[in-house]
């Protein structure tokens, strides 16, 4: 949406919405190169997976056909299965099917692309309710934070945050886990399903996403605390404000804040890849049904399939979101916006 | 190696006015800034002491095999000062030994970081050009990659055992190393005495060993302060997951897995060993913050 309004107003400001000047819009520049430079990472990231788990020692035919099997009927299946041919041959095979939008079958039969839909709707929403609530929390922490260095609320954000940063987050997770479903009943120990209302999402998600959220907050406070109290101490444009007689907390929010917010962005953008670990420890213990928890029994079957498709999808998530950062800064940036960029 | 020279006549920035503070108010800094060191960097030691030492001098239960007969004691009761878990093994001596895998593990896996991805990052950030191109392309996969992914995976291909989760623990820290040692060698190869060394004549290796290492050691230092705590966690999550340290081999993670079985009964079986895991991630973090606080490291 944001970006509409951006090449609108790149239209309207310049050569009077002239195609050329759209195409040659900064934005759009940003979309294209991200997008483009987004293809070797993700062929670098599925080729990866692909030979670091056809080189280690691997019996997925004998897995599925039992102990009984015979070598030569092992020897069959893994003809069947084409994983007798040469590692960059089974990629190459699988990079056309993915091309042409399948994603090949799970070892138990089952197809990859069914298995996704299924199950990434849950992933994501608990991604995006942890990374949304921590942010908002780092936010608002952070600017409390850095009204006063050094004052009681500073020490306070940073102890929290020492602590969200040293958590192990399956630790946390028990901890929740005791206190808030055990000890007081108001959430499910498990999450085997998220309901249907917006209430049993709520009850479902909240737990796992606040021991995802923990670490994210932690990070993100200290992080944003810093910078603000980094402009606050540095910045010319910070004395011209509190010189025009502007109140002390609009210059916190409108000026350091809203100039604080590019580091975060980047850090936001970079972080989601690790994020996934995490996620996948998390759904496990709470057995929420998503990508995460599938992705930890395919590594146990060693089901390459079903590990590469989610290993595709979360590193498509990661550029995603690398890409949502660079937009943020476009809508932050006025530089960016307007084409005027010297960097 | 055609490297841009920097621009040296740049205005520097004004320097800061000296602030007009008492000395008692110095003194007292002083003692923070001193208190910020010692204090995680005891705590560290006490660890690590009570990790590899103290099983020297002191003969403690095994640490695998448990009488049954005394299990589930409570903590604090006689012989076993943290109690014995389900099979009567005792809890402390799991903890000692646990440790000294997790602190064996996070010691070399952030080595083995250290030195590759470092070796990366500085040829990359030094050479600029294709070569930086390539490297950053590199590095940008391995970031990218769910790391957890692949630790999982090499844990799981290879077998449970220390040196496997060493190897894929080492896959999550040489592209970290190799990204923060890239931006601070960037950093200082702009500066000034760089160009007065390569206009001394000075080769590229050894412009390498004597002016740019010794400055983004600092960095790099207080990052694998971070990295081990991060490690720590990680051989937790692995152990966690059962493709950590074989069974019945004690460490932090199994033990917080073995633990979360009767969680609701007797939650010390899993706060004992994270409180552990917490203690000692927090020194190192504190650490980390306070190295950084000396040495003006970003």
């Amino acid at each position: 949406m944001a970006l509409v309004q951006q090449i609108q107003l790149q239209g309207d400001s310049g050569a009077r919405g002239s195609a050329r000047r759209i195409a040659g819009s900064p934005v759009l520049r940003v979309v294209g190169r991200r997008l483009l430079s987004a293809i070797p990472v993700l062929i670098g990231v599925t080729f990866l997976t692909f030979a670091v788990m056809s080189t280690l020692p691997n019996d997925t035919a004998q897995a599925i056909l039992g102990l009984q099997a015979t070598p030569g009927q092992v020897a069959a299946l893994n003809h069947t299965l084409g994983l007798d041919q040469p590692f960059w041959l089974q990629y190459w095979h699988w990079l056309v099917k993915v091309l042409h939008g399948n994603l090949g079958t799970t070892l138990e039969g089952g197809s990859v692309n069914h298995e996704l839909a299924v199950h990434l709707p849950a992933t994501l929403e608990l991604l995006a309710y942890a990374l949304v609530v921590s942010l908002l929390l780092a936010i608002i922490m952070a600017v409390l934070a850095a009204r006063k260095p050094n004052g009681i609320m500073d020490r306070i954000s940073l102890a929290i945050s020492m602590l969200g940063l040293s958590t192990a987050p399956y630790a946390f997770a028990f901890l929740l886990i005791v206190v808030f479903a055990v000890k007081l009943p108001w959430f499910p120990v498990i999450s085997t399903s998220l309901g249907s209302t917006p209430v049993s999402w709520f009850k479902a998600l909240t737990l796992p996403a606040a021991a995802i959220g923990f670490g994210l907050f932690a990070i993100y406070t200290r992080l944003l605390r810093a910078d603000i109290v980094e402009q606050m101490q540095r910045e010319d444009y910070i004395v011209t404000a509190k010189a025009k007689g502007l109140a002390p907390w609009r210059v916190l929010i409108k000026h350091a804040l809203r100039n604080s917010l590019f580091t975060l962005i980047t850090v936001i953008g970079l972080n989601l890849g690790g994020l996934v670990g995490a996620v996948a420890i998390i759904e496990t213990v709470f057995q929420v049904p998503g990508i995460g928890n599938d992705l930890l029994t395919g590594i146990g079957n060693h089901d390459l399939p079903l590990i590469e498709g989610i290993v595709l999808v979360f590193a498509l998530v990661t550029v995603l979101g690398n890409l949502l950062a660079d937009l943020a800064y476009a809508v932050l940036d006025p530089r960016i916006r307007y084409g005027s960029s010297t960097s | 190696m055609a490297v841009p020279l920097p621009e040296t006549l740049a205005t520097p920035a004004p320097p800061s006015l000296p602030s007009l503070v008492s000395s008692r108010h110095l003194r007292a800094q002083r003692l923070g800034r001193t208190l910020r060191f010692w204090v995680p960097a005891g705590f560290l030691i006490l660890m690590l002491g009570m990790c590899f030492l103290w099983p020297l001098v002191y003969k403690l239960p095994s640490p695998t095999n448990g009488n049954i007969i005394y299990n589930n004691e409570a903590p604090f009761s006689p012989g076993h000062w943290l109690g014995t878990n389900q099979l009567g093994v005792d809890q402390f001596s799991q903890i000692v030994y646990g440790g000294q895998v997790a602190f064996e593990v996070s010691a070399a896996t952030t080595a083995i970081g250290m030195v590759i991805g470092c070796t990366i990052g500085v040829v990359a950030g030094y050479a600029g050009g294709w070569v930086d191109a390539v490297l950053s392309r590199v590095l940008d996969v391995l970031i990218a990659f769910p790391a957890l992914v692949l630790a999982l995976v090499i844990a799981e291909g290879l077998g449970p055992s220390e040196i496997h989760v060493i190897i894929a623990l080492s896959v999550f820290a040489i592209p970290a190393f190799g990204r923060v040692s890239r931006g601070a060698t960037i950093v200082v190869r702009g500066l000034p005495f760089m160009t007065a060394a390569r206009l001394a004549g000075t080769r590229g290796w050894r412009i390498i060993a004597r002016h740019v290492l010794p400055n983004i050691m600092p960095g790099i230092v207080t990052f694998s302060l971070l990295g081990i705590g991060i490690v720590i966690i990680l051989e937790g999550a692995l152990d966690f997951l059962g493709y950590g340290i074989p069974l019945p081999k004690a460490s932090w993670g199994s033990m917080i897995a073995q633990g979360q079985q009767i969680m609701t009964a007797q939650p010390e079986y899993v706060l004992i060993p994270s409180l552990f895991l917490l203690v000692t991630v927090v020194s190192l973090n504190m650490l980390g913050d306070a190295l950084r606080e000396r040495w003006g490291v970003r």
